[in-house]
């Protein structure tokens, strides 16, 4: 395994810096992931899960320290840059699915892969095997708003998915699915983990999901309070 | 811009499709008005300078010198035949007449006015400017003997006199006697030129030589040309082949006209801003909403990969579509509005009291210029570029995880 595939250092995050209220939701982060792991960030609610899983993808932007993914300095990216970086090289799971409403699963599902300017050929016969591999197959031409939210969700990993990317940042993708949902998409992420060779980080606190990962990362008050490896 | 963003722009624009519809309307609404009343009033003031041009100045009038600083017998121009062959060597001039003008008094049993005693060749001035299309009352005729006048209506009016009725004309001729010359009313010309309406009475111009013991020469010469826009052109020509006339253009004899005309374009421009004003004001509204309640879903499209350029792309398409959208239905139904008026008229005879007074017809018709459109054009493109350009700085400065949480 590729040691610096994703690694943070000593990487901060303090909210509204400047005012009283400040808030420390991260402290002196240290971790190393390693290319093709499939990777939990656990810890209960306001522990820094997704505020670290935002600044890893640059959605957010660090106090101090650096993130760097495959060699990229992500931390010190510019806006553009880091549009490039999220195209063409992460892809993002949310908890709320957040499909675009107005396009259909397909067209959602291949979002990605045409703004990298792939033709409409590739778009289309990928965009149906990863739909394939997610179970969607018969679901493509239905708008989000027509689809359970399982469903949603799975559309949501197949655009996260279809656009090749080396690593996939997912926050809290089953907190919003019952149980059976659930374990059935952490199974489908598996998959496509052992399939597709991809990175996938995920945070979640439910017991049952982070059982499924191979490499357990446990955040307590912003600091990393476990990490390790699980057989 | 990619296809799949393209088709969320238009997508977005049908989810809200009553707002969309009402800016469109809104807009279409606005321009309709804007077409509507730029070429009516562009159509009232070219048809008040048309009046003037047709029956009285040409649109260059050629005069003996000094003879407009003071106007008499003593300054005619004494070879109207030669300059008339210049003139029609010309192939831009269409046509020209020649008249002799005495200042003078009408006179009736009752009552005496100061008035412009002008000899005219009637068929020569029905080639030229059309004068009896002006004929009000009467016939277009001296009659045999050519002892018929046409009076001006305005003149009419206030000497209360009206066709078959006599007047006598006085004026001092050329060896500075008064002469005077009885003739009956044949007709009544309303020219909406109030210079003319108030004041002249036309008499036939052999007549008129022969009252005025006037043998040769004439006070001016009026030209019109085929193409109006060449009238400076020809002017400065005509000036340097004849040095010692004065030739002067319509704007110069009619400078208020001249100044109606641009202070109309500057009306114009004003009524156009004012659409750009509503347009930009409607789209802003629309936009500024649309990308405020997207901004989660704008925060989303950052995430995955969209550049915040392609996202103002994609807004600017769907603002762009309402304007333009707008902009072909106003355009039209102003052009079909014109259309119609230019052909038929806006008959404005409610008010021909007012209009009268300012020299206007009661029919007005409108005038259809490309321009109006390509104004139009360019207002409604500012106000769609514009009223993008404030919305999406809300999205610009916020991170997309902060766009993300806005909600």
């Amino acid at each position: 395994m590729d040691s610096s595939f994703l690694e943070t250092r000593q990487l901060c995050k303090i909210f509204a810096p400047h005012q009283a209220a400040a808030v420390q939701a991260l402290a002196d982060i240290d971790l190393a992931i390693h290319r093709g792991e499939f990777a939990v960030l656990s810890g209960p609610s306001g522990s820094g899960k997704t505020t670290l899983l935002n600044i890893i993808g640059g959605l957010d932007g660090a106090s101090s320290g650096t993130v760097i993914l495959d060699g990229i300095t992500v931390t010190e990216l510019a806006e553009k840059e880091l549009s490039r970086l999220r195209r063409d090289h992460i892809g993002f799971v949310f908890q709320a699915y957040n499909l675009i409403p107005v396009l259909t699963a397909r067209e959602n599902i291949e979002y990605v892969m045409r703004l990298q300017g792939r033709s409409h050929e590739e778009c289309r016969r990928r965009g149906e095997e990863v739909a394939a591999k997610l179970d969607i197959g018969a679901l493509l031409d239905k708008l989000p708003n027509q689809l359970s939210g399982g469903q949603q969700q799975r559309v949501a990993v197949a655009r996260a998915v279809a656009g090749k990317p080396k690593l996939i940042l997912a926050d809290e993708p089953t907190a919003n699915l019952d149980s059976k949902s659930a374990a059935n998409l952490m199974d489908m992420m598996q998959q496509l983990n052992e399939d597709e060779g991809i990175t996938i980080v995920f945070s979640s606190h439910d017991p049952q999901v982070i059982s499924k990962a191979k490499h357990s990362i446990v955040l307590r008050d912003g600091k990393v309070a476990a990490n390790e490896h699980l057989a | 811009m990619s296809r799949v963003l393209l088709r969320i722009a238009l997508a977005s624009l049908g989810r809200r499709r009553s707002r969309s519809l009402l800016v469109v309307i809104m807009i279409v609404m606005s321009l309709w008005g804007l077409l509507a009343m730029e070429g009516l009033y562009d159509g009232m003031t070219e048809q008040v300078i048309d009046n003037a041009i047709r029956s009285d100045s040409g649109d260059i009038s050629i005069f003996a010198d000094g003879y407009r600083s003071d106007p008499g017998l003593h300054r005619l121009i004494a070879n109207p035949a030669e300059i008339a062959a210049v003139l029609d060597a010309d192939r831009r001039i269409k046509s020209h007449v020649q008249r002799l003008r005495q200042d003078g008094l009408i006179a009736t049993a009752h009552y005496a006015r100061n008035g412009a005693i002008l000899g005219v060749d009637l068929a020569a001035e029905e080639r030229h400017g059309q004068l009896a299309a002006y004929l009000h009352k009467g016939v277009y005729d001296f009659g045999e003997k050519r002892r018929g006048a046409l009076v001006g209506s305005r003149l009419a009016a206030k000497m209360k006199v009206k066709v078959g009725d006599k007047i006598v004309l006085s004026a001092q001729n050329r060896d500075n006697e008064v002469t005077a010359l009885a003739l009956r009313i044949t007709g009544i010309l309303k020219t909406n030129n109030m210079a003319l309406d108030d004041s002249a009475v036309f008499i036939d111009l052999a007549k008129a030589r022969e009252m005025l013991m006037v043998a040769e020469g004439v006070s001016r010469i009026s030209i019109l040309l085929h193409d109006r826009r060449q009238v400076d052109a020809v002017r400065q020509v005509l000036q340097a082949e004849l040095p010692e006339r004065e030739v002067r253009g319509w704007d110069q004899l009619y400078p208020a006209l001249m100044q109606g005309r641009e202070m109309m374009a500057v009306f114009n421009l004003i009524t156009s801003l004012l659409v750009f004003c509503v347009a930009a004001l409607g789209i802003f509204g629309v936009v500024l909403v649309s990308v405020l309640e997207r901004l989660r879903e704008f925060g989303i499209m950052l995430a995955i990969g969209t550049t915040f350029a392609e996202i103002r792309a994609m807004v600017f398409v769907e603002s762009f579509v309402l304007g333009l959208s707008g902009y072909l239905g106003g355009a039209l139904l102003g052009g079909l509005t014109l259309l119609y008026f230019s052909r038929y008229g806006l008959d404005l005879s409610m008010f021909s009291a007012g209009l009268d007074a300012f020299g206007m017809d009661a029919v007005t018709y409108a005038l259809i210029r490309p321009g109006y459109f390509l104004t139009a054009l360019a207002a409604v493109s500012g106000a769609t570029l514009i009223s993008v350009l404030l919305p999406l700085r809300v999205l610009r400065k916020a991170r997309p995880i902060e766009a993300i949480n806005r909600i």
